[in-house]
């Protein structure tokens, strides 16, 4: 018999994908959501993300790749906590979005500003032990390129007044005695880091 | 009583009003601060973004295993080092996996940590082990009449949630404001976001975020806010002006740290106020009690 009516396309789960994000650290939480929607209706950041950390975990278990990646959700989640302190499953929405900026940053995924922020803020602990605040700045703006930095120019008046009111140290803070220690430490944790994931 | 005390990166830079004003409170409280020898970075809630929370929460750790030989009760005056490092506390204790593997990491750098200590805001130290009736009794200069919206944020009473006050409605930054002879002005929005680190990266976030922080806190009559966060207080305080701007409107907010005013009604020397730090302000608000 002939069908008359059209079925809608079936959804392509592709597990690759999700496979790979519930092995990262925090990841294998995912699949405790019971999408009920808690974490979206706590988000102070909820109005501007395209996807609600509800629909982002749908689509992770979903597999769209491209669509969990290119998303601004994990960027623009503040670590405000409330999420996390409410989730009925116990999920640890923040950790879980601190991978998922991993992740994006480790295959490329880096057009949103926040990414460059990460980066810039790392560089300092990784090269002093101490984030030297100023120091992120420089380098957020050498990693992001002239046209954020004129539109850093509107805010003038605010590092004016930090410089006026002795908030703005011109130079940064002393390396801490123990760097060559705490790159051993980092370098040692990364590959135990590594070795759990892909257990 | 004696502590280990994490002063964390902002306090060198951005915050030093709150490092020159709990440094004078806990002195005047008979709080002994020892700070921990050659601390580094606990990576707020930023490294992870790029390195993960093992490699995080192990560096962060570095800072403990420095601390756990004298015993004492670890301080931090910052609301994001203090999620760090409670958080990464908590794992210590109670994730034996994570302890392990902590300890393989730290051993390269010649360190272990047990997980014995106890990780503490100054606010809840303050609270708890001072209390507020000794608080009420240094008060030299009640500042009877003052408004003040007590602005927890985000990441003190939620790093923990129910650890000392409640992570949706917290009540002991209001009871202290009190203890200090003020007035605690009504304020949901007292434990919002303030858009955190978004200040570079995403400016927008900030504005807006704070935008409905000072709505809420006038709303409730306050004159002036105050917070244990260096990050709120940074982006409530700086930027206040840009709110204005893109906003149209005209709010004109002190933002000090809880421990200021402790500073200023306590009656301490005007250097432990630090009030030159304070791009807003606040001698309007506080002009009657003889500061400005």
């Amino acid at each position: 018999m002939e069908q008359t009516t059209k079925l809608p396309e079936s959804v392509k789960y592709d597990l690759t994908f999700a496979r790979e994000i519930y092995s990262l650290e925090n990841g294998s939480y995912i699949k405790q959501c019971m999408q009920c929607g808690m974490c979206a209706i706590s988000c102070a950041t909820r109005d501007i993300m395209d996807y609600s950390p509800r629909r982002l975990f749908n689509l992770i278990k979903l597999g769209k790749k491209d669509e969990v990646l290119k998303s601004n959700t994990f960027w623009y989640c503040t670590s405000c906590c409330t999420c996390k302190a409410r989730c009925p499953r116990g999920i640890p929405l923040v950790d879980v979005m601190h991978d998922l900026k991993r992740y994006a940053i480790k295959n490329g995924y880096v057009d949103y500003p926040q990414a460059a922020f990460c980066k810039a803020f790392w560089a300092e602990v990784a090269g002093r032990g101490k984030v030297f605040e100023g120091g992120v700045t420089a380098r957020f703006y050498l990693i992001r390129g002239l046209d954020e930095v004129l539109k850093a120019m509107e805010m003038k008046d605010i590092g004016i007044n930090m410089l006026k009111r002795g908030r703005l140290p011109m130079f940064p803070p002393k390396k801490i005695k123990g760097m060559g220690n705490l790159k051993k430490i980092i370098r040692k944790a990364q590959e135990i880091q590594r070795k759990e994931e892909a257990r | 009583m004696k502590y280990s005390f994490y002063p964390g990166c902002s306090m060198e830079a951005t915050a030093q009003a709150n490092l020159v004003s709990i440094k004078a409170v806990a002195s005047a409280l008979d709080l002994q601060l020892e700070e921990i020898h050659d601390w580094n970075c606990c990576g707020a809630t930023v490294a992870s973004g790029v390195v993960g929370d093992f490699t995080q929460q192990v560096m962060t750790g570095r800072n403990l295993a420095i601390a756990e030989p004298k015993g004492q009760d670890v301080v931090v005056g910052c609301s994001s080092c203090y999620l760090s490092l409670a958080v990464t506390n908590k794992r210590f204790r109670e994730d034996e996996h994570f302890r392990a593997l902590a300890n393989e990491a730290l051993a390269e750098g010649g360190y272990k940590y047990n997980g014995t200590l106890r990780v503490r805001q100054f606010l809840e130290v303050v609270i708890n082990d001072v209390g507020f009736e000794k608080i009420a009794k240094k008060v030299k200069r009640p500042l009877k009449g003052l408004k003040v919206a007590g602005y927890v944020g985000c990441q003190t009473v939620r790093a923990i949630p129910y650890e000392f006050d409640d992570p949706e409605y917290p009540v002991l930054m209001d009871r202290l404001t009190e203890a200090l002879g003020a007035t605690a002005t009504p304020f949901p929005m007292k434990a919002r976001c303030c858009g955190s680190s978004n200040a570079i990266a995403d400016t927008k976030i900030v504005l807006d975020s704070a935008l409905k922080i000072f709505e809420s806190a006038s709303q409730g009559g306050a004159q002036l806010m105050v917070t244990p966060c260096p990050m709120c207080q940074l982006n409530l305080d700086a930027y206040q002006q840009l709110v204005n701007k893109v906003h149209g409107t005209s709010y004109n907010m002190p933002i000090l740290f809880f421990t200021q005013l402790m500073a200023i009604a306590f009656d301490l020397p005007p250097d432990a106020w630090a009030l030159k730090y304070n791009i807003v302000p606040p001698g309007a608000a506080l002009a009657s009690f003889g500061v400005g």
